[in-house]
């Protein structure tokens, strides 16, 4: 989907690293905050952006922003190349380009995640993005990584945002409805019942980040 | 072209254009490694510990990542590109003139800065580490501490805590910058008399800013001229530059790759086994199973002799008793080749009944794992209960009826895993003599050379041992766990073999840490006296008994006597499961039993309303005291009694009371309130450990003057980067009055340096120190003889050289003429009376004086998640006598980050079926620099009469306290009690929500 209060987009060739999408000047703060911490400078130089975003493992947080964010990536088709919106998953055809459409005035976002410690990668994060329309919400991502094999652009519960306010009673109702929306699997470093709890509560957080937010000067 | 199809590839090294014929498989971390670039290591392959860094085109990439042929044209670089060649032949001990500091520089001032600030230790991730200071240097001058922290993060370490590596990079960004920098030493103070120690710290630190390291000394401490100093350590240079020093960095003509197959299944019987699809393989020169070795019993735990039983154990078997135990092991040209060979060997398994719970193995009707015949010394085969421990002293009816309130908790600790970056490495070859030469990373060499030499058939004299450095070894490498394999391959095949751990294989094949459930009862009486403690003990030995024994013992012993009751019990059972077994880790059972006697004592004040630092300072052991249960607990036998003769235990807690701001926070509710949801706490721990086996541990020391008034120091003491090396040194040095760059030391050689039981039970310091101060004693006194014979006077008749003394590497007479030692040496070696100067000396000791210390640690708890971030951590510790307070802060950081990583997150957690669910680096998770909390370390020196030069030991008591300071803490933020390690956000969370 097209969203026209979208000033720019910025693109990167998916051959380049990862850390110089973190060196860019045009990285917007989301995408850097989810390129360290857990992520390796080395790692960083290493790993191209196609590899990140064709093995959710290397980047989850990152990747999850980028659907937070309505990341778009060219494939080749047999026609031609094609832009499409940032799906993740194996066997989806290896990108040449990664578009991030660069924020509008209305923009605002959030992070949550819960770790075992500051650096270790997230048993469960949610990334939301709120797009604002004066007063109203005009779009709502949340993508969360942790309740899902990849990460994953949650579609329903977040659409409960569209066209009205944005203020903490609708948030919970979306953190209600994201808890029943996802599927998490249980591993060592959380059950299925911790993940599922923690995904309503983070995504709260990352959506009331976004209320509290003043909305970013760029 | 195929993965193994080779070709050549021209990039640039170093500066200089090379080509390397590479396959096209290859990681570039073996093509260099290959081509004698050895400074760059390796520790996982997967891409977690960082150790494998270089330089691609100035950025920091991981070796073991990235294939050698994507470096085709581009510019690598390694650590041994930094110091400007050509080096000069040092030392040990000698320090080339800075880079910064003039002509003839060698060093790059990082390389300068690590080894001034003292922040390499077993130095095994120096070189990747020191190659990203670069790179973050050079693109930025001037970092903060959190960039430093964040760009470090890449590469692990398992040594220090991360505080003077991030002290390091900040040392060599001035420098680099072109500031001036002052000597990096700790901060001195000496208290006046009666002067409390607490009162010092107003002038040492600023509110919110990190203490500086702080050395207090009690008034009547004479300072000494070595000992004491923060001497770099001996091995620094060598290590800091990257110089082929660890087992793996030699290769040998004709050397052999040998590796392991392991089980797949947790418990099961070998019903077929064949080999021969492998041995045909073209370049397979040996496979051996379990029925080409002979069936010899033995322990692989590294103690000394008699080790303690069962020898429930044999080089391979052929029942498998853990997923990851040994099954065959093949020797071929390539590592490649032999790992073919090793999916060639045919195996038909009888899989079998498992139990991973220590109380289901204790079951009727359970498994039974050791149900062969020829082990013996099981307490109950039937039960899986490998020891039943019990000890008692006082008169338990009398005291029990004393107490007021009885108290009782249950506590449970994890398999930890040591996490070494070095892996288990071991290369066997024969010597011109038809000796064996066993070239291996081990905590005892000696050990090693004793248990291998009934299980290859060889007599001990045609055996060699030697221990090049260590990247780490935290008790795992105190077990044989590759050298009985390595050398029957040898053997097998005439030819030099070299065997090394996957990172996997160190997770499910080497050792861990015991789990254990603890079953405490205190009894206490309404004027807040412990009167009677009981531990009932369950420890998880695994698949084999090896530590066992020794480790349940030091639990029950230390866990007990901190608080020393009038009247004690320890009942224990050791059992077997089918895991993969633990063994020796640093702090050897004594850490789980702090976590619960801690945890309860702190949870007997809470509900009880007391000061918990005043009810555990009226318990807690006293100078003048006997630990009662000393004599009864030994390490797997009887002990020794023993008497507190000095402790400064008092002071710590005054100490970090005082830098802590105690009570200003615990249980200020406005001080708990944190940020985003989050309560914050503040939790305390007192803790003792030991120094050495008290009447077990025996260490000897050569020392021998040369020509020029240096001396060769041998010992077998085994530096496993703790830095002994280097205060054994110090400590010859301070008696024979020369700097240490005079005392060349070679250590760890079963062939050339005397006999030493090895680096574990914090004996290094104790044991081996005493050895060496006892030869420097004898050299000194053999050095006044032969100069009062050069000066014509006559040496005293009873022995006692009063009046004369060794200093500025002289010899001073009474009457005030002195000479060098450089002519006492040339004159005893050429012209008078001509002798080798020249002593041994033994030591061992009926005592083992308890290190004592306190530990505070502040935590913020999100009550909603329930995960924790541990915010700041401080020791305080009583190490009598600091021989370097360097090396010694070093071991005290390094020992907090492995203790919070026990209390916090580190875990080996299991399928089902037996299987690691997390055997890597990453899932596992070691604590990183960028997540460190605020570390800080402040020693209260005492005097400890039965140590050399006051000294007791360092290395284990930092891993006691953190655990139950950390339970502590949550309870004050959260006031849920958490008994159970580590303090998942899962765990916490549900303890929160109940």
């Amino acid at each position: 989907m097209k969203d026209d209060r979208v000033k720019e987009m910025w693109s990167i060739d998916a051959d380049a690293p990862l850390q110089s999408v973190l060196d860019s000047p045009e990285c917007p703060p989301l995408l850097r905050q989810t390129l360290t911490g857990t992520i390796s400078w080395q790692t960083r130089d290493e790993k191209p952006v196609w590899r990140a975003l064709t093995s959710p493992r290397v980047a989850p947080q990152w990747v999850a922003a980028l659907l937070g964010l309505g990341a778009t990536v060219t494939v080749e088709r047999g026609d031609g190349p094609d832009e499409v919106p940032l799906a993740v998953g194996a066997g989806l055809p290896r990108p040449h380009a990664l578009h991030v459409p660069l924020g509008g005035p209305g923009r605002r976002w959030g992070e949550a995640h819960v770790a075992r410690t500051p650096a270790d990668e997230p048993i469960v994060a949610a990334l939301a993005v709120v797009e604002m329309d004066g007063s109203a919400v005009h779009q709502a991502r949340v993508a969360l990584t942790g309740v899902w094999p990849e990460p994953v652009r949650l579609a329903e519960a977040p659409s409960r945002l569209i066209g009205g306010l944005l203020d903490e009673e609708r948030i919970r109702a979306v953190a209600e409805a994201v808890e029943k929306e996802v599927a998490p699997k249980g591993d060592f470093r959380g059950s299925e019942e911790y993940r599922r709890a923690m995904a309503g509560v983070l995504t709260r957080r990352a959506l009331e980040q976004c209320l509290h937010q003043e909305e970013e000067s760029e | 072209m195929s993965s193994d199809e080779t070709q050549a590839i021209t990039l640039t090294i170093n500066g200089a254009e090379k080509t390397l014929t590479v396959r096209r498989s290859e990681v570039l971390l073996d093509a260099l490694r290959r081509a004698s670039y050895t400074s760059v290591k390796h520790g996982c392959r997967t891409g977690d510990c960082g150790a494998c860094t270089v330089l691609l085109d100035g950025q920091p990439v991981h070796s073991c990542q990235i294939r050698a042929v994507q470096a085709e044209r581009h510019e690598v670089t390694t650590v041994e590109a930094l110091a400007y060649p050509p080096q000069p032949p040092l030392r040990g001990g000698e320090m080339p003139p800075s880079a910064s500091g003039g002509a003839g520089g060698v060093l790059h001032p990082i390389q300068q800065a690590f080894i001034e600030t003292g922040a390499i230790q077993c130095g095994y991730c120096i070189p990747a580490r020191i190659l990203v200071a670069k790179a973050l240097l050079d693109r930025n001058p001037n970092p903060t501490e959190e960039e430093i922290r964040e760009a470090m993060a890449g590469v692990l370490c398992r040594c220090t805590g991360y505080v003077k590596i991030v002290q390091a990079v900040q040392r060599a960004a001035a420098v680099l910058r072109g500031e001036k920098v002052g000597p990096f030493v700790p901060v001195e103070a000496t208290l006046a008399p009666g002067e409390s120690p607490a009162g010092l710290l107003g002038r040492y630190y600023e509110q919110g800013q990190a203490l500086p390291l702080l050395v207090i000394s009690p008034p009547e401490m004479e300072p000494l001229r070595v000992v004491g100093k923060p001497e770099p350590k001996v091995d620094a240079v060598r290590l800091a530059t990257g110089r082929p020093v660890f087992t793996d960095d030699v290769k040998l003509e004709g050397m052999l790759y040998g590796v392991l197959l392991t089980s797949p299944h947790a418990h099961a019987r070998i019903r077929r086994i064949d080999a021969r699809p492998a041995r045909a393989l073209p370049g397979v020169h040996a496979v051996l199973t379990c029925h080409d070795i002979p069936r010899v019993k033995y322990a692989s735990g590294g103690q000394s002799y008699p080790q303690p039983p069962p020898f429930d154990q044999v080089v391979l078997d052929d029942k498998v008793r853990h997923v990851g135990d040994r099954v065959a092991v093949v020797a071929a040209e390539t590592p490649g080749l032999a790992q073919r060979a090793l999916r060639l060997i045919e195996v038909e398994y009888e899989v079998l009944p498992h139990v991973l719970d220590p109380e289901e193995a204790m079951q009727e009707g359970a498994p039974v794992i050791h149900d062969e015949p020829d082990t013996e010394g099981i307490y109950d085969v039937q039960r899986n209960i490998v020891h039943h421990i019990y000890a008692e002293v006082g008169d338990a009816e009398a005291q029990w009826a004393k107490a007021d309130y009885i108290f009782e908790g249950e506590y449970r600790t994890s398999q930890q895993q040591q996490a070494h970056i070095e892996p288990h490495v071991c290369i066997t070859y024969w010597d011109e003599d038809g000796r064996l030469v066993v070239r291996t990373s081990t905590q005892v060499p000696f050990h090693i050379r004793r248990m291998l030499a009934p299980l290859i058939g060889l007599p001990v004299k045609r055996i060699r041992v030697v221990k090049p450095r260590i990247g780490g070894g935290f008790g795992n490498k105190q077990e044989m766990i590759l050298e009985d394999l390595c050398a029957h391959l040898t053997i097998a095949t005439g030819r030099p073999v070299r065997m090394e751990y996957t990172r996997y294989q160190e997770f499910a094949s080497s050792r861990s840490r015991h789990p254990q459930v603890m079953r405490y009862k205190v009894g206490v009486t309404e004027e807040r006296e412990v009167v009677a403690t009981e531990l009932y003990l369950i420890g998880d030995t695994g698949a084999y008994g090896t530590h066992g024994l020794t480790v349940q013992m030091v639990g029950g012993q230390k866990g007990l006597t901190l608080y020393n009751a009038p009247c004690s019990k320890f009942v224990c059972d050791v059992v077997y499961t089918n895991k993969p077994t633990p063994g020796a880790f640093r702090g050897y059972g004594s850490m789980q039993c702090h976590f619960g006697i801690e945890t309860l004592m702190s949870e007997i004040a809470d509900k009880m309303g007391w000061d918990v630092v005043e009810f555990k300072r009226k318990n807690w052991i006293k100078p003048g005291e006997e630990l009662l249960l000393a004599q009864a607990l030994g390490e797997g036998r009887e002990g020794f009694a023993q008497v507190i003769r000095s402790s400064g235990l008092e002071q710590c807690v005054q100490v970090g009371l005082e830098a802590m701001g105690w009570y200003n926070k615990r249980g200020n509710e406005t001080w708990r309130q944190g940020d985003k949801g989050t309560r914050r706490g503040i939790g305390m721990a007192v803790m003792l450990h030991g120094s050495g086996i008290a009447g077990l541990d025996m260490a000897a020391a050569t020392l021998k003057m040369n020509d020029d008034g240096s001396f060769n120091l041998l010992i077998g003491a085994t530096d496993l980067g703790t830095g002994s090396d280097t205060i054994l040194a110090q400590m010859a040095a301070e008696v024979l009055g020369v700097p240490v760059e005079d005392i060349i030391v070679y250590s760890s050689d079963t062939d050339f340096t005397p006999f030493d039981k090895g680096a574990y039970a914090s004996s290094t310091t104790y044991i081996s120190g005493g050895a060496v101060r006892k030869a420097a004693l004898k050299v000194a006194d053999q050095i006044k003889e032969h100069a009062a014979l050069m000066l014509g006077v006559s040496p005293p008749r009873r022995g006692g050289w009063g009046g004369w003394e060794l200093r500025d590497r002289q010899v001073f007479a009474p009457d005030g003429r002195s000479l060098t030692l450089a002519q006492v040496a040339l004159s005893s070696l050429h012209q008078q009376n001509q002798h080798q100067i020249i002593a041994s000396a033994s030591h061992m000791s009926y005592e083992s004086p308890p290190p004592f210390g306190a530990q505070f640690v502040e935590v913020a708890v999100d009550t909603e998640t329930g995960q924790v971030t541990v915010e700041r951590v401080l020791m305080v510790v009583d190490a009598g006598r600091v021989i370097n307070p360097i090396t010694a802060s070093g071991q005290v950081e390094g020992g907090l980050q492995q203790a919070i990583g026990f209390a916090h997150c580190e875990e080996m957690v299991y399928d089902e079926k037996g299987h690691l669910v997390n055997p890597r680096f990453g899932p596992y998770h070691v604590y990183k620099a960028n997540e460190m909390p605020r570390l800080e370390v402040i020693f209260v020196q005492t005097e400890e009469p039965t140590g050399p030069f006051g000294a007791k030991s360092v290395a284990e008591v930092p891993m006691d306290g953190i655990a139950p300071a950390m339970a502590d803490a949550i309870h004050d933020a959260t006031s849920v009690w958490m008994r159970e390690v580590p303090f998942t956000p899962e765990r916490v969370w549900r303890a929160i929500s109940r």
